[in-house]
């Protein structure tokens, strides 16, 4: 039974029992391949998806999904989603959407990886290994080489007329390496992500993540105390993905975000605009409806400091009396209809990195974080972060950093910043595709020795 | 869940172009997620994950594709294009099926499916009250139930063919204080492979009541300052520590390729001789628990390190073969779209003789860490993170005030050496587990413990 009918057998089925239906089905294939030692280590392929019901009975909205998809799975459906519903206590109006008037229509460059062989990608992964390996005596493995590549088909079809399809696709190609002097051990990486595997040159890869290792050897703390900083573009990126929910309508009205009734309001620093372009072109999260069937908008989410509007999906602009800014989103066909960018970036400055540099007499030029999912707190705001970087003295950078924590409040961190760089750049895609330039900010408490 | 005629014939058709070993993996699971936000519940969703895992290997090399239609027709199809990867000679292929003798150490006493949603949306709206009604402060809670019934059937040509079921109820409450303008959030999460009996054996209301206390606690906290110190961490979620810092390090996944700081040194003191720690999969109930790993090997308790003296590693059956050791029954997967890899399963330090009170007692000056966050490592280097969710200051072995916002930074290698008082008190803590082969639930656990010196990254107080 192909997906159409099926859906529409679901539909007509449900309907004995509630009053609107919607049906998502979402499929994916993947391909996965890692190299270690100049051999596939790991090569994996996979075609699957899932579709889920969400159907309103009696105003509440009941959710069910399954991963085996024929007939059988039908009443299954029907009736979880109906028991479900039966519990759901939130006042708040359920919506089936009737559609948008018009779709934008926009050039999304459909990606020519499908068409491109297997040895050709793991052709270069070797290449990308071997180059890393024999680049720098100082590179003793490489932890990870590897290439993902991912197709994914989405349809929404409900009993109000929506009957929506499309497609995205993509690749991801990264390298980590590891470099030894005597017992120092560091790590350095590069990824990249892109539609044409020809656009990704593997000597460039190599070389930044090698010279990334290499330059942090000999790094130790620097002395703890408050200094200016300077975010690298991808890692400022992301850090705005990690606190992306503070600007969701849901987190707001449920008081969980502190950008509540800020709207008009000055929320950061005059130089500071943050843009959403779901037609951006080769953007990975570029479409012309939400998961919800609205159409998607392009907008400044801050205007010059300005807050301008919180994201919605079509409940919580019910809720507000607004329209919905087309940010209606399954994190899948397991998850309910919530909140989720797409592409999003911090508009570029007219500062080069190397301008942003000479401004700092004594500073820290922040290159990698971790712990963004367990050390950053986007109900508080706050943030303390394991950080590597390099010290930056008389505008210069002097020696390599490592071993420390960068703490601070991402809401005075937004009032603080005090230049932007000209280098936009995104980072891996994970909760929308998320860009900024590097970011300098006023100072920032950083623990060290 | 597949006849054994249709899996023998999927596994020959995955050796049909050469390899040496040849694996089915077949998940059924039914879940359950409710969440309740505001005293309201606002969503309700069920649903069945289903799909088949091959894999093959040909020496080190491995081979994984996965699917949702598990008629034999595609799977023999899937088999094939997995295989052709591979493109040599066919092997020859015996199978002579052992089942191993089944063993139940989660047993469940009611079937969550079986149970009227009625009573789980009571127990939510009942810590609800507890939790909202904890202390003026407290201005949001979310509650989330989740519960999973996973059937997984794991046969190989080597004559494994295994069946194992889990189920697992999770009950977790997040609190959230405000007071002049700021916020902090509080977390308690329990879970264990246990059925609706689970509720037995836990208090929604104490579940309830841990998460506002802790909320409540830090709206009153301070910054933390920043700086080196020594820190004492509470048992329970404290155990991340170790899970952090040398868990994934002992994974055969970054060992065998000698990409782990714990690389070749087996045998060597790698602790302080105070460190005994331990990753047990078979643990009756426990939330990382099951009969079988995702490979149909049988868990097993792993003593890792001895004394501070390293004993064994947590291995897979592939990495295993790079490293020409056995499994350890420690192969691990989040569901038939990964590839298992080597994983923890309930990892914890052993008990030591002090009291929590008499290291507190014993500590001059420096942090008291009661409750962890997350955390992150890096194998490599064994640079690792996390944060503190509860934390004060210790002054003249007393504990003087709350702090909030601080991070813990070390290496691996170098904090294990570092420990330098273990309590007696053993408790574990529930989490997932984020790798390779998907985010999985996990035990960490310890009994309290101090770090003669840890870098603390905290705030200074502005101005």
């Amino acid at each position: 039974m192909d997906y159409r009918q099926l859906s529409q057998e679901i539909l007509n089925r449900g309907k004995e029992k509630m009053e609107d239906l919607e049906v998502f089905i979402q499929n994916d294939k993947q391909i996965e391949i890692r190299i270690f030692k100049g051999e596939v280590d790991k090569y994996s392929i996979s075609e699957s998806g899932g579709l889920s019901l969400r159907g309103i009975a009696n105003g509440k909205m009941g959710y069910s999904y399954t991963e085996k998809l024929d007939e059988t799975s039908i009443d299954m459906l029907i009736d979880e989603a109906y028991e479900n519903s039966k519990y759901i206590d939130s006042p708040d109006k359920e919506i089936i959407f009737e559609g948008s008037d018009k779709y934008e229509e926009f050039e999304n460059s459909s990606s020519n990886l499908a068409n491109t062989p297997a040895e050709e990608k793991i052709k270069f992964l070797l290449d990308l290994e071997r180059e890393a390996l024999t680049m720098d005596k100082r590179v003793a493995s490489i932890q990870a080489c590897a290439y993902q590549e991912f197709k994914s088909e989405r349809y929404i079809m409900n009993t109000k007329g929506v009957d929506l399809a499309d497609n995205n696709s993509g690749a991801f190609a990264y390298i980590s390496v590891i470099v030894k002097d005597g017992e120092d051990t560091k790590t350095g990486m590069s990824f990249r992500i892109f539609k044409d595997l020809k656009e990704v040159d593997y000597k460039e890869m190599a070389k930044e993540a090698v010279e990334e290792g290499i330059s942090m050897l000999g790094a130790s703390p620097i002395k703890s105390d408050s200094y200016p900083i300077i975010f690298k573009n991808t890692v400022f990126a992301d850090i705005l993905a990690a606190f992306g929910s503070i600007f969701s309508a849901d987190q707001v009205q449920k008081g969980l975000s502190l950008l509540k009734d800020k709207i008009g309001e000055k929320i950061a620093t005059d130089i500071f605009t943050v843009v959403e372009d779901p037609f951006l072109p080769n953007g990975f999260y570029s479409k012309a409806f939400d998961d919800e069937g609205h159409k998607t908008i392009y907008k400044k989410i801050i205007d010059k400091g300005e807050l301008k509007t919180y994201l919605y999906n079509l409940k919580t602009a019910n809720k507000d009396g607004v329209e919905s800014t087309g940010n209606g989103s399954r994190g899948s066909y397991k998850a309910p209809v919530t909140i989720a960018p797409t592409n999003v970036y911090v508009e570029k400055g007219d500062k080069t990195l190397e301008d942003l540099i000479s401004s700092i007499d004594k500073g820290v030029y922040i290159i990698s974080v971790q712990g963004l999912h367990s050390g950053l707190n986007p109900v508080s705001g706050d943030y303390s972060l394991s950080a590597d970087g390099y010290e930056i003295e008389n505008g210069k950078i002097k020696r390599p950093v490592n071993q420390i924590t960068i703490a601070g409040n991402f809401f005075e961190t937004l009032m603080d910043i005090e230049a932007i760089g000209n280098d936009l750049e995104f980072t891996i895609p994970m909760f929308g595709y998320i860009g900024s330039p590097s970011i300098k900010v006023k100072k920032l408490s950083v623990s060290g020795e | 869940m597949l006849s054994q005629k249709v899996i023998e014939n999927v596994l020959s058709a995955a050796l049909s172009k050469g390899g040496d070993f040849a694996e089915i993996f077949v998940e059924d699971k039914l879940c359950t997620n409710i969440r309740l936000v505001g005293g309201l519940i606002e969503n309700n969703i069920s649903g069945r994950d289903y799909g088949v895992g091959i894999r093959i290997f040909d020496k080190l090399n491995c081979i994984y594709a996965y699917t949702n239609d598990s008629s034999e027709e595609n799977l023999i199809k899937v088999a094939k294009e997995a295989a052709a990867a591979l493109n040599s000679a066919t092997t020859d292929l015996t199978l002579n099926f052992l089942k191993g003798s089944p063993r139940d150490i989660n047993p469940i006493k009611i079937i969550p499916s079986t149970v009227d949603k009625k009573k789980k949306v009571d127990l939510m709206k009942r810590a609800y009250e507890v939790a909202k009604n904890y202390d003026a402060s407290i201005s949001q809670v979310s509650i989330n139930y989740l519960d999973d019934d996973q059937r997984v059937l794991i046969a190989n040509t080597e004559g494994v063919m295994a069946e194992d079921r889990r189920v697992r109820t999770r009950f977790s409450v997040a609190s959230v204080a405000s007071k002049n303008g700021e916020m902090q959030q509080g977390f308690y999460g329990p879970g264990a492979s246990m059925g609706f009996e689970f509720f037995e054996k836990i208090n929604v209301e104490e579940v309830a009541r841990e998460a506002s206390r802790i909320a409540n606690t830090m709206i009153d906290a301070e910054h933390c300052p920043s700086g080196v110190m020594p820190v004492i961490m509470d048992n329970e979620f404290g155990g991340v520590l170790f899970h952090e810092a040398c868990g994934h390090g002992l994974e055969a996944a970054f060992v065998s390729k000698g990409t782990s700081v714990f690389a070749n040194k087996l045998g060597q003191q790698v602790a302080s001789s105070l460190v005994t720690a331990i990753d047990d999969g078979t643990i009756p109930n426990g939330w990382g628990s099951t009969n079988i790993d995702d490979e149909g090997t049988p868990t097993q308790k792993n003593v890792l390190i001895e004394n501070g003296i390293l004993k064994s590693y947590l291995i897979d059956k592939l990495n295993g073969r790079r490293m020409g050791m056995d499994s350890t029954g420690s192969g691990r997967r989040q569901s038939y779209k990964f590839a298992p890899t080597s994983r923890m399963n309930n990892t914890y330090i052993a008990a030591g003789n002090s009291s929590l009170e008499e290291i507190i007692a014993n500590t001059e000056w420096g942090l008291y860490a009661k409750k962890l966050g997350g955390g992150s490592v890096n194998p490599a280097t064994g640079d690792f993170n996390f944060a503190v969710m509860e934390g004060y200051l210790v002054e003249n072995g007393k504990i003087l005030k709350p702090v909030r916002g601080a991070t813990l930074i070390g290496n691996g290698l170098k904090v294990l050496e570092l420990i330098d008082m273990v309590g007696s008190e053993l408790s574990l803590g529930q989490g997932m587990c984020g790798a390779e082969s998907g985010s999985i639930p996990a035990n960490v656990g310890q009994p309290p413990l101090r770090i003669k010196s840890l870098t603390v990254g905290g705030r200074k107080e502005d101005k």
